[in-house]
């Protein structure tokens, strides 16, 4: 601790902060463009100056470290007179253009050149820059721009992307893509937050409104589990931006891309506004009245023919834990079947089933900042800073602070380019990967050093006794010396983490992963904070938590859609199976054997084209209720703006059916569900330790036939299903693809952009072709959000939780008829 | 005094190292080499030698914050990119000496402990790389440079960088920038490059001439060494005087050789014997002084005293006939055409100066510009990021004190008076 004083106070602080942020944290406001909380001093904007006693010259608050003693003036007639001119210089070369600058109202140039009294406007330059139109979201304008630099910076130290960079010199400088292309952006608009003036800003935004007519609402972001919180700007009930408030919410300002632009689903065109029934075989837009009377007597007759338990519900990840309370509510007690599930089976389930086996935990919420402070950091087979990416950001700022972060992954993910060490592997095989370092941990004796009770510790040296560095190098094709060297690294680190994601949408992990990982850990007596894996989406985990599993014995997802006959009636919630889930093809089957098929939805999907009955849901900002995110913490929605014609909420759906159907599920007002809402806690588990065994059933196999992995997931753009709904993300991108190595794409033709066929055992489907080194020659990766490449035709689903990659063959698409998957 | 920087570079081939060899050069190398690390950096504390790339700082002092620092491999690097208009002093040790920067840095290398050294060499000077590279090539035939240099156990590799071609890079922390292959701009100090430089690791930047006393500083001793010029900065120091003189070119004279010996004793006096107007003592950045402030020594202690500074050491002498408006507006053209654009004051403020300048000159001057540039000068002076826009800023602060006259003079009368 130093003690200094500041503007007479006398003020204690941490050694090593800033003369800047001792200011802050006590309070006192210094003038500052350049600096940003985030980001490494820079030192460019001289607005911070400060008095230092005994200093000649000024010193710049931001970037001077505090000392014992110090006595510190901020706020001078020197001072004022210095950052008076610093803004009068500033703004000879920037564009006096308010009124059509969109930043009006809240620049800060504006607010300081307010505070500093008006410039005399002795000199003033101009630049010729035209605006720029390079990226299909962000505009530039690089007339406004005063070169702080915050953008570049927090693009390349933060993001870890550096797509812009300043070119030129003097104030010819000037902000650009690399190589003036935008190749690399990521769409995250990061930059567009931390520019103080009007050089950047988002196009859907552009001529919109002006800052003083927006009112502003913090919401939730729908998207991925890590719940950021979205600052919505609307005008006349509509909203028009979204922001990230510095320090606000579990990501303190950050957005990435989805949250940022992906909100105008919700104004998508394909938004139901009346419910749909089916007749004579074509969809009919009805009243309310008629579609609920329909599915009550539908619902009824089924229930007394077939018995209740042959109907069954999916719910959704997305929709609110009020909803998912009304969705389980509606099926146990008023239909009596306990046949509910969700996508979390898929994936998630499998992560919170291997954590119990061997943690003996019922629930393992992840921590935004666990990364930071670790000595060694893992990070498996997993695209986090695409799936998650705000707590992806965190591996960048950890391995900034001094941690290692390596990175095993068969793509060249953003984190295996920007981690410390990246070791390709062979998809599939971070399981024994990590029996092997399980293996080399028993050999040296780390547990012996530990006092280890939990059971299975000879079952599991047996059972390791195999995976040798050679074993493993040969199975996963990392050298073996490389191996052993990162191995030993983990095992010895003071601290350590491992993580990874078992998404709904993966293939190449799964049940034997988390053991495997559990293993490690105990073995080197590490608990449960050590194993990070996110949930998958907005309220995966609250679904989990609100009951949208079989409780008593029903039917799981895999009994549901996986098992011919099981079901006569199916009510599907804010879920598209047809694209989200492996084997399409199988689910597709048997839902056309239903006899009653109800989809409610917020827009007409690929499983609703199969339904009976099509009910239009009110999105997530036409609702309150709130979502459960990946770190077990319960967030609000409020309710943004009005329903979209129709559509109901879905909770309210229940409550009418139910009510329809001659039950009173004693909900009437929201107010009792959400305090329902607010009891769910997680359960704990019995915290015995147990190790399992390795049940790794060797490599996927490729064959003569299909001699190419398939790998399945999720990317940054794109988050299940509904993004492909939001204009500004297609804009981005809308095109189904399929990443192709060079070395794959050479050896059987393939161009870059060319249209190809894919064929598994299961089919085959048409998708574009791009070749990209971040995949390693033998293995393909495909996003599944775009129903019409339905990639799940060639997937198949692994009943037991175990990772299953597809095996299949590629070649350039024949003869030019149309994409019969489309 | 001998010569000792730039002996012997008059004759034909003085480059090779058989040449180098028989002046007596490589001589010290071999005593350093069989020295320890911290005697040399002893030794060099003991001689007072302080930088020769204009700001002074004691070199012993510098290689012992770096030397304290425990973080390995350690770099040197060579400044050889002297961009200043007037600055052209390294240049013949660089053309036509070149072996005893090679091996002044060898003997750094060794006390620094630091393996690998770069020059980092002017862009506009490819004739002197052609040079370097083949000194190079030769110190690592006679397995001076290596990694067993002359079978004594010591690594040191040495290669040439070539400059980005902008005056900033001279800048220490922004010439790291560029050699790691990045924009070039000034970085934040601390941490200084001597704990946190190339690669985040410590590194060594000193001029070409200040490696170059080494040589010198390990023959004859640390001790002996700063008996020679002023003892406050002793040393030989090389000067290069241009403009209006009879005999342009550079001079090797102890520090602290008045300003007056050099112009009229070796420099030969003004051109046509005209009446001598103005001197800017150190390279363009340096405040100018006027004919009576001429006795004064040139070195880093006496300089500051009459308002200006030793810099480089590259005088640039004004007769009569020579328009100091005109001076001081290509002076401000330079630097805004230099400013890197990091900061505010330096990128705005050189611009807006240069523009008022230019009017001044070319006769559109207004009442109120004299102020005018004061007040904007001094809204950068000390507010800059680095040393550019205050080395700006106080260029013309020092034109007008020293020159008031002429500049109303233009304005008044739309006319120069020279
Ligand atoms: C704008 C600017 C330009 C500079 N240019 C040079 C240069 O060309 N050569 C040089 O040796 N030092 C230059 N310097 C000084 C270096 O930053 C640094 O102080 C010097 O290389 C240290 O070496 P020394 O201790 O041997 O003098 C420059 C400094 C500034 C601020
Ligand atoms: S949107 Fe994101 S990735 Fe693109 S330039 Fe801005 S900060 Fe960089
Ligand atoms: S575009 Fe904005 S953030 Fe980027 S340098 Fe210019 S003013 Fe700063
Ligand atoms: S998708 Fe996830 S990371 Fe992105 S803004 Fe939404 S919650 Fe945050
Ligand atoms: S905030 Fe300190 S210089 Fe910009």
């Amino acid at each position: 601790m130093i003690e200094l004083t500041i503007d007479g106070k006398l003020i204690q602080a941490e050694k090593g902060s800033t003369i800047l942020q001792i200011a802050k944290a006590n309070n006192i406001k210094i003038p500052h463009l350049c600096w940003d909380r985030r980001l490494k001093p820079y030192g460019g904007c001289r607005l911070c100056l400060v008095e230092v006693e005994g200093q000649r010259k000024l010193l710049a608050a931001c970037s001077t470290p505090a000392e014992n003693g110090m006595v510190i003036k901020t706020d001078t007639p020197v001072l004022r007179k210095a950052r008076k001119t610093v803004l009068e210089l500033l703004l000879v070369h920037h564009p006096l253009d308010c009124p059509i600058c969109d930043k009006a109202g809240e620049c800060d140039l504006q607010d300081l050149a307010y505070q500093y009294g008006p410039s005399e406007g002795r000199f003033y330059a101009e630049r010729k820059h035209d605006p720029e139109a390079t990226s299909p979201l962000i505009e530039r304008n690089p007339n406004r721009c005063i070169l702080c630099g915050r953008c570049v910076r927090v693009c390349w130290e933060h993001q870890g992307v550096g797509a812009i960079n300043l070119i030129g010199r003097g104030f010819n400088t000037k902000i650009s893509p690399a190589f003036e292309e935008t190749l690399d952006c990521e769409f995250c608009g990061q930059c567009v937050d931390a520019c103080p003036v009007g050089a950047l800003g988002t196009k859907p935004y552009k001529y919109r409104a002006r800052a003083w007519f927006l009112e502003s609402t913090d919401t939730i972001c729908p998207y991925c589990s890590v719940g950021c919180t979205l600052t919505l700007d609307l005008r006349e009930g509509k909203i028009l931006r979204v922001r990230g408030m510095d320090g606000v919410g579990v990501n303190e300002g950050d957005l990435c891309g989805k949250g940022r632009f992906g909100f105008d689903f919700i104004y998508s065109e394909g938004r139901l506004t009346k419910p749909l029934l089916r007749k004579n075989g074509e969809f009919q837009e009805v009243d309310w009245e008629e579609a609920l009377y329909y599915i009550a007597e539908r619902l009824r007759d089924i229930k007394e023919t077939h018995g209740p338990e042959k109907i069954g519900a999916i719910g959704s990840a997305r929709t609110t834990l009020e909803d998912d309370i009304m969705l389980a509510r509606f099926f146990r007690e008023v239909l009596g079947s306990d046949n509910i599930d969700s996508s979390a089976r898929l994936g998630y389930a499998w992560a919170l089933k291997g954590m119990e086996d061997t943690l003996g935990i019922k629930s393992n919420p992840v921590s935004l900042n666990s990364p930071i402070g670790k000595e060694v950091v893992l990070v498996l087979e997993s695209d986090i800073t695409s799936t998650h990416p705000i707590f992806g950001l965190k591996f960048l700022e950890a391995m900034h602070e001094g941690t290692e972060v390596i990175v095993v992954d068969p793509r060249k993910t953003k984190l295996a380019r920007r981690g410390n060490r990246w070791l390709r592997n062979r998809p599939g095989t971070i399981t024994p990967f990590l029996y092997g370092i399980t293996h080399l941990a028993m050999k040296e004796g780390v547990h012996l050093k530990k006092d280890i009770t939990a059971e299975g510790l000879d079952e599991l040296e047996d059972g390791l006794r195999e995976y040798t560095p050679g074993k493993v190098s040969e199975l996963t094709g990392i050298d073996e010396d490389l191996f052993r060297e990162v191995a030993l690294r983990f095992i010895n680190a003071e601290s350590r983490l491992l993580t990874l994601t078992l998404g709904a949408a993966e293939n190449q992990k799964g049940l034997e992963t988390i053991h495997a990982a559990a293993n490690l850990l105990m073995l080197l007596g590490e608990g449960p904070e050590a194993l990070q894996i996110p949930s998958d989406y907005s309220n995966t985990y609250g679904a989990w938590l609100a009951g949208l599993r079989p409780l008593s014995g029903g039917k799981d997802l895999y009994g549901m859609l996986y098992t011919p006959g099981s079901l006569k009636a199916l009510y599907v919630m804010g879920e598209d199976p047809l694209v989200t889930m492996p084997d399409a093809g199988t689910i597709e089957e048997n839902l056309k054997d239903l006899e009653l098929l109800i989809v409610q939805d917020i827009r007409l999907s690929e499983t609703g084209k199969l339904a009976h009955v099509v009910l239009p849901a009110s999105s997530w900002a036409e609702k309150e209720g709130s979502f459960i995110n990946s770190q077990g913490i319960r967030q609000m929605l409020p309710k943004v703006v009005s329903t979209t014609g129709d559509s109901i909420a879905d909770w309210k759906i229940f409550r009418n059916i139910a009510r329809v159907m001659g039950h009173d599920l004693g909900t009437v007002e929201f107010s009792q569900l959400k305090e329902e809402a607010g009891k769910i806690v997680p359960e704990e588990g019995t915290r015995k330790w147990r190790f399992i065994p390795p049940e790794w059933e060797g490599l996927a196999r490729t064959t003569e036939e299909y001699p190419i992995l398939m790998v399945t997931g999720n990317i940054m753009q794109h988050s299940g299903s509904l993004s492909v709904m939001s204009k500004s993300l297609s804009h981005v991108l809308s095109d189904a693809f399929v990443q192709i190595s060079p070395e794959d794409a050479g050896r059987f033709r393939i161009g870059d952009g060319e249209f190809i066929e894919i064929t598994s055992p299961k089919g085959t489907v048409y998708i574009k072709a791009r070749v990209s080194d971040e995949i390693p020659e033998g293995m393909l990766f495909v996003p599944l959000h775009f129903a019409h490449a339905r990639v799940n035709l060639l997937t198949e689903v692994s009943r037991d939780g175990k990772a299953l990659l597809t095996p299949v063959r590629i070649g350039p698409r024949k003869g030019n008829g149309g994409s019969p998957a489309g | 005094m001998d010569k000792f920087l730039l002996r012997g570079i008059e004759e034909e081939g003085s480059a090779a190292i058989a040449s180098y060899r028989e002046k007596g050069g490589y001589a010290a190398l071999e005593k350093a080499l069989s020295m320890k690390p911290e005697e040399i950096i002893e030794e060099v504390k003991r001689s007072g030698l302080r930088g020769r790339g204009g700001a002074g700082f004691p070199t012993g002092m510098k290689w012992d914050f770096a030397s304290r620092d425990p973080k390995f491999p350690k770099y040197l690097i060579c400044n050889a990119d002297e961009g200043e208009p007037g600055t052209f002093k390294d240049r013949p040790i660089l053309e036509k000496n070149p072996h005893l920067l090679i091996e002044g840095m060898i003997i750094s290398g060794h006390a620094l402990k630091a393996e690998y050294g770069y020059i980092y060499l002017r862009g506009e000077y490819p004739g002197a790389k052609v040079v370097l590279e083949q000194a190079i090539e030769e110190a690592y035939k006679e397995g001076l440079l290596g990694d067993d240099i002359l079978g004594k156990g010591i690594k040191f590799h040495l290669s040439v960088h070539q400059g980005a071609g902008a005056y900033i890079c001279g800048e220490e922390t922004a010439l790291i920038d560029s050699i790691e292959g990045r924009r070039g701009q000034p970085r934040i100090k601390p941490p200084f490059p001597v704990n946190v430089g190339a690669w985040g690791m410590p590194t060594i930047v000193n001029n070409v001439e200040t490696l170059s006393n080494l040589p010198l500083i390990v023959s004859i001793g640390g001790e002996k060494y700063a008996g020679i010029g002023n003892p406050e900065c002793p040393g030989p120091k090389i000067y290069s005087v241009s403009c209006c003189v009879k005999k342009p070119g550079v001079y090797e004279l102890p520090m602290g050789t008045t300003l007056r010996e050099i112009i009229y004793t070796h420099a030969g006096g003004i051109r046509d014997d005209r009446p001598l107007k103005a001197v800017i003592p150190g390279g363009i950045s340096t405040p100018v002084l006027t004919p009576d402030q001429i006795d004064c020594k040139m070195d880093f202690v006496n300089l500051p005293k009459v308002g200006s500074m030793l810099g480089s050491g590259a005088v640039m002498v004004f007769d009569d006939t020579v328009c100091l408006v005109r001076v001081c507006w290509r002076a401000l053209r330079f630097f805004e055409h230099e400013s890197c654009g990091k900061c505010v004051p330096c990128r705005e403020g050189t611009g807006w100066l240069r523009n008022i300048l230019e009017r001044i000159e070319n006769g559109f001057g207004r009442k109120g510009d004299i102020e005018l540039l004061q007040d904007v000068a001094h809204s950068m002076a000390g507010k800059t990021f680095c040393p550019l826009g205050d080395g700006a800023a106080n260029v013309v602060l020092s034109f007008i004190r020293q020159f008031h006259d002429e500049f109303e003079h233009h304005i008044e009368k739309k006319e120069c008076m020279a």
